[in-house]
């Protein structure tokens, strides 16, 4: 029975926090839930959509959001938990280690040959560390809200605080529930010897499995007898009508010694600051007809090719600018362009806008004659009007390319076809140079 | 129409505003509201079909907006980035009325929120699901998936702890309360 203390701080409670959301936020809060009502309307079964919808649900900095997905699998990997039933010493001490460390290191390996993985690194209270098979690297430091993205193949970083460093935050969330294993284990898989270790499997049980993981399979832990230490996790997941995909948990180590080093947010030297590229070109134009989820990268050669181009620093959104510059230029000269517009953004220091040119036209100051060689590229046309959701699409992109077994290796390009009065008429190709990862 | 929108219109659209509140009134930033909200709906969007075969799939989808804001406002507390109220000491010296009575009402809300940011996870969740949504025991239970018992005493035990800690602000309200009456 509720008595009157009970009641008093109810109301009291109720009182304090019952507040009417202020027209301004709930537009913006109405706004997002009209996007992901659109996201589940349109919702298609894969083992990797919520990986997917990480990636593309804020138009942040889009390598950013890459490698922020990535911790967010590595930990979702991990956060697959029974709760449930047989108790078993050995998995339960691995547990209680795991529960009770202040540093842990783990490689969360999607596939063997070529590799493609993810070195993460935690040490309490909040230092955290991905290294990326793939050129990225993600350091942040959630006890100060800071945090740096390095991509070491274009020698780039982007370094962030307060607010934007919260989307790297939601990995503590998980990284809780890692550190919150629960006691037993369900089924004991047997034992194995394995690299001069005895090692005795878990299998942790589906019925719990599943709710984080669509298709999750099994989720199976390996303990070392010995030292009672977590070896390794095997996972694997299959939908319907797919075949088993499996990835694999490795080098688990638990409160050694981390350098800390790793954490460090200084900037190497050599490398310079980026920002993401197009997101405020295409801020006004429509919304976006072609699934950013959808998109799928084609390896191939690209042409050789020569441009006039208009070097360029600051905002993106000049580009219209810049081209309207080239054209004008082109026209006075007497040169037809050879091909549609393009813009190649390195950073907002260093980005250019042009069209392409017959070899050997003379260009004079301040445009500059550009001559991009044939090269390995990636490379995916959206038909339609770009749309706002400018990181969502490469965020796409760019996991597409990566899921092939390449890593970007120059700055990203945008060529634009069709006539900005027609919508129907109007496709953008999205293309970066790549190369084969080792 | 397909299955999803059909999905959609019988488990989100009815509580649409309730998630929105629900998140504002943990949150009360601007700035901070979307970032939480957003993580509520990846997180409903990664749980989907398990939310679709819940037996109280509306409790659930409140009950993750509300640890979604509650996470923020844990995170906001690590931080240090408590703007509204000064220090809370742990010890409350003072509660006698005439401090009390001239907390004002925003200020009451920015302790009440702090205090229930201090408090161990389940517990700020059950009692935010309860005193603040008013959702029943029952749904509290299915949505946190753990027996009824169990959240009555995680609320009991959030009560007695925000009891200790706000002690300064309860008199007041009693005060009110009877002069209300007068």
């Amino acid at each position: 029975m509720r008595d009157q203390n009970d009641n008093e701080i109810d109301d009291l409670i109720r009182r304090s926090t019952h507040v009417e959301v202020p027209a301004e936020v709930e537009d913006r809060l109405r706004h997002r839930l009209a996007e992901f009502r659109t996201r589940v309307e349109r919702r298609q079964s894969s083992r990797l959509r919520s990986l997917v919808y990480s990636l593309t649900a804020r138009p942040a900095v889009r390598v950013m959001a890459m490698a922020a997905a990535a911790l967010v699998v590595v930990a979702v990997g991990l956060v697959l938990i029974p709760r449930s039933a047989n108790a078993s010493r050995v998995y339960a001490a691995a547990a209680q280690q795991l529960r009770s460390s202040q540093s842990l290191e783990f490689s969360i390996v999607f596939n063997e040959t070529p590799y493609v993985g993810v070195d993460f690194s935690y040490a309490a209270p909040g230092y955290q560390r991905l290294n990326c098979s793939w050129g990225i690297e993600v350091r942040a430091d959630h006890t100060a809200g800071k945090q740096i993205v390095l991509m070491h193949l274009t020698r780039m970083y982007v370094a962030e605080s307060g607010k934007q460093v919260q989307r790297l935050a939601n990995s503590e969330d998980l990284l809780e529930q890692l550190l919150s294993l629960p006691p037993s284990a369900e089924e004991v898989l047997g034992e194995r010897q394995a690299g001069g270790k005895r090692l005795i499997g878990y299998r942790l049980p589906n019925a719990t499995l599943g709710t984080s993981f669509p298709g999750l399979r099994t989720f199976d832990m390996w303990v070392d007898a010995g030292t009672r230490h977590a070896d390794h996790v095997d996972i694997a997941i299959q939908e319907q009508g797919k075949p088993v995909y499996r990835m694999y948990i490795r080098n688990i180590r638990v409160d050694g010694q981390i350098d800390q080093s790793l954490f460090d947010l200084t900037p190497p030297a050599g490398y310079t600051s980026i920002t993401a590229p197009g997101a405020e070109l295409h801020a006004n134009k429509p919304a976006p007809v072609q699934n950013a989820l959808a998109l799928r990268a084609q390896i191939l050669q690209s042409a050789a090719m020569t441009a006039v181009m208009a070097p360029m620093t600051g905002s993106y959104e000049q580009t219209p600018a810049a081209l309207q510059a080239v054209e004008s230029y082109l026209k006075t000269q007497g040169v037809t362009p050879a091909g549609p517009p393009f813009g190649r953004f390195e950073s907002e220091r260093n980005w250019g806008a042009g069209y392409p040119v017959p070899p050997g036209t003379h260009v004079d100051a301040p445009f500059q004659f550009a001559s991009l060689p044939s090269t390995l590229v990636a490379s995916v046309v959206v038909k339609g009007p770009w749309g706002p959701d400018s990181g969502g699409r490469w965020s796409a992109f760019l996991k597409s390319v990566v899921e092939q077994g390449y890593l970007p290796a120059g700055p990203p390009m945008e060529i634009w076809s069709g006539d900005d009065g027609k919508v129907q008429t109007q496709s953008t190709e999205m293309r970066i140079a790549v190369a084969k990862a080792n | 129409m397909n299955d999803r929108h059909q999905q959609y219109e019988r488990l989100i659209a009815p509580i649409e505003s309730r998630m929105m509140r629900a998140v504002w009134r943990v949150i009360r930033d601007p700035n901070e509201v979307e970032d939480a909200f957003q993580d509520a709906l990846l997180t409903v969007w990664k749980r989907w079909d398990r939310i679709c075969k819940h037996p109280n799939p509306q409790a659930l989808v409140l009950q993750i907006c509300i640890n979604s804001a509650h996470d923020a406002l844990r995170r906001k507390l690590r931080q240090g980035r408590w703007l509204q109220a000064g220090a809370i000491p742990e010890d409350i010296p003072d509660s006698s009325p005439s401090v009390t009575q001239d907390i004002s009402g925003a200020e009451q809300g920015a302790l009440m929120l702090r205090a229930i940011g201090l408090l161990p996870k389940n517990q700020a969740r059950a009692i935010l699901m309860h005193a603040v949504e008013e959702v029943p025991y029952g749904d509290i239970a299915s949505s946190m998936d753990c027996r009824e018992s169990t959240v009555r005493k995680h609320v009991a035990r959030a009560r007695a702890k925000l009891r200790t800690i706000l002690s300064h602000l309860i008199p007041a309200v009693h005060n009110k309360e009877e002069s209300s009456h007068a």
